[in-house]
């Protein structure tokens, strides 16, 4: 019943011509941002927060959300009509769609994306509704302790998720700590790393960084490898988007199977949406009766992990609502978005801004809805952005992030401030060190240290504190666990290797 | 390649050490519980562990593969340097002018496109940035000498 009446006060907010309008311009602006090479979520994201200053927090975050799911719809075009992923987590996408389209049957992939990510998401929404409430009240239960452990486990999870090299990996999200410390210390008053400059006194604005790392950082790395593909040659027309008798039954399970691997990856902090389309094609392939087929055009292989990433990039919304800590990059930036309009996201929300929630919630809806037919009937006029030269997207990007920049204290330290980051940025993805760890250090670094302080205070400087209380104990455990994974990968390779050399 | 993760990795050991020894000089326990400097130095001493790591593993790893220049990295330092300019005239030119003749420029350097479309973007870009960040969205950014 209490799940009817939220639904109701969510869409008589949703519903309104205003919000309409917010959740269609997100869903189309991440349709296109899907579709251009080298600009991803958190990025257009970013790009647009400093510009939203003045917008009804509610109105913004239903634009914003438009903008992270409709970009895995987006993503899709590219990877399937031209190989290159318009996106991460449509990079699995590439694999099957990309030979369904030169075997013709282009259009069937992509209606079979948009109907997978339409019955996945809306399956994704009904569980969030269900679930993030449950997990706001779960969470009121935590202290100190519990944050501090909370945000560990995630840290900690990130180098089970990100790069190649976990030990990039902690060095990037100490990094981000680091950052997150620059300005005045709360609690003391103490400048720190502040190193005279009164402008660091405040700290350094997350909006600067995100601009420069992933804005214009991601422009110098598209330069150096262009992102080419070559279009398909067949035509698109609209009686070639319907799916066969037998493309249906085969990819009506995945799509299901799909949908709650993105959901529950999706809930994972650091668990991200390409981590779930990556999971949704193995178990696909691993659960087919013809695992031969994958690769050369098997349906199954667009639909799974399609219906992952969307329903992942909604479930992502739970923990970023009901705890206040993002699982991804995209949820990161939005994050920052709240503390911007001076909201704290966490247990408190779903009471003191229900509004907010369910209107946000009940939001995702209608932006389904809209881009399944914007997939279906707009094909084409997306095709055609396919040809626009990098040169101008380039332009619109530093055109963005250097107004961006400007406008966060109306001064011109920041977008010298937001360049430097891009060159780090740049350098650190060049040098293998993943950027996503920084974000999530940074936009979680004071919850973390106010946290692990109020909790020690707590104990009078035990860590005992971190091990005695339940909730808190499961994580550390999960925490310690992940940062163990490398080392724990390592040694079951060892064992199976003298399995295979004494056989 | 090994040459660059090299530096990347002395780098990282150098701020992990900066880190150690800045925040050793902010109160490290207080009344108040832990201190300023409590977290920044672990967080130094995990950097400078972690770096450490990277060097070593970099010095007895024998394949390194990938090249850190590539062909087209003078291209993006081209750009790089054009962006520098563009931000040093930015305060004398104002950001529609001054932004829209980086992209200008850019497009005629990058893209190899004939000079009616370059400038024809151009002046789109100027009159866009006008009237969507200053008129409509009244962000208060600088408008040069020009005053436009």
């Amino acid at each position: 019943m209490e799940l009817l009446n939220n639904l109701y006060t969510g869409f008589s907010i949703a519903l309104t011509f205003n919000n309409i309008i917010y959740c269609l311009v997100g869903v189309l602006f991440g349709q296109i941002v899907g579709v251009l090479p080298g600009i991803g979520a958190p990025t257009a994201i970013a790009l647009l927060l400093p510009l939203t200053y003045s917008v009804n927090p509610t109105s913004a975050l239903i634009m914003f959300a438009g903008i992270y799911y409709g970009v895995a719809y987006g993503g899709t075009l590219t990877s399937v009509l031209i190989n290159v992923p318009g996106e991460s987590s449509t990079v699995m996408t590439c694999v099957d769609g990309y030979q369904m389209a030169l075997k013709g049957r282009a259009g069937a992939a992509l209606s079979v994306a948009a109907i997978g990510s339409f019955i996945a998401g809306t399956f994704s929404i009904i569980l969030l509704m269900a679930f993030a409430p449950a997990l706001a009240k779960f969470a009121l239960r935590f202290g100190p302790p519990e944050y501090f452990a909370l945000t560990a486990m995630a840290f900690g999870l990130l180098t089970v998720f990100g790069g190649e090299q976990p030990i990039k990996t902690i060095i990037s999200t100490m990094l981000g700590l680091l950052i997150a410390t620059i300005g005045l210390d709360v609690v003391s008053g103490m400048p720190r790393f502040a190193f005279g400059f009164p402008q660091l006194f405040g700290g350094i604005d997350f909006i600067v960084i995100i601009c420069g790392m992933f804005g214009i950082a991601e422009v110098f790395s598209s330069i150096e490898e262009p992102e080419e593909g070559e279009l398909v040659k067949s035509k698109l027309q609209l009686r070639d988007l319907f799916l066969t008798w037998e493309e249906w039954i085969a990819s009506r399970w995945a799509i299901v199977r799909g949908g709650i691997i993105g959901f529950i990856v999706g809930i994972i902090p650091a668990g991200g949406i390409t981590t779930a389309s990556f999971l949704a094609y193995l178990a696909e392939k691993r659960a087919s009766k013809h695992p031969e087929l994958f690769g050369h055009g098997a349906i199954e292989g667009v639909a799974a992990p399609e219906s992952a990433n969307n329903s992942a990039s909604i479930s992502g919304f739970a923990p970023l609502l009901a705890l206040g800590v993002p699982g991804s990059p995209t949820t990161a930036v939005m994050l920052a978005g709240f503390m911007m309009w001076g909201i704290r996201p966490g247990p408190m929300l779903f009471k003191t801004n229900p509004d907010l929630v369910w209107g946000l919630i009940s939001s995702m809806y209608i932006g389904n809805v809209l881009l399944l037919l914007i997939n279906i009937f707009l094909i084409p006029a997306f095709v055609v952005m396919l040809r626009l030269p990098y040169t101008i997207i380039m332009g619109f990007i530093i055109v963005f992030a250097s107004v961006g920049a400007y406008s966060v204290n109306n001064n011109f330290f920041d977008v010298w401030l937001m360049l430097g980051f891009a060159v780090l940025g740049y350098l650190m993805r060049k040098l293998q060190y993943p950027i996503v760890p920084l974000v999530l250090g940074l936009v979680l670094g004071n919850l973390s240290e106010n946290s692990l302080r109020q909790a020690l205070l707590i104990s009078g400087g035990t860590f005992s504190i971190f091990f005695t209380r339940p909730i808190s104990l499961l994580f550390v455990v999960v925490a310690i666990l992940a940062y163990l994974s490398p080392v724990i990968r390592w040694a079951l390779k060892g064992l199976r290797q003298t399995k295979v050399d004494t056989a | 390649m090994r040459i660059a993760d090299l530096i990347g990795g002395v780098v990282a050991l150098i701020l992990g050490v900066a880190v150690i020894y800045f925040s050793s000089q902010l109160e490290y326990y207080s009344e108040f519980g832990p201190g300023p400097g409590f977290l920044p130095l672990w967080v130094g001493i995990i950097i400078t562990a972690c770096a450490i790591y990277v060097i070593i593993n970099l010095l007895i790893k024998h394949r390194i593969t990938g090249e850190f220049f590539k062909p087209r990295t003078k291209l993006g330092l081209q750009i790089l340097i054009t962006i520098i300019i563009t931000f040093l005239v930015l305060p004398l030119l104002g950001f529609s002018i001054g932004l829209a003749l980086f992209i200008g420029v850019t497009m005629r350097m990058m893209g190899k496109h004939r000079w009616v479309p370059c400038g024809l973007t151009a002046i789109v870009t100027a009159i866009g940035i006008r009237l969507i960040f200053i008129s409509w969205l009244t962000i208060p950014l600088p408008r040069g000498l020009i005053g436009w």
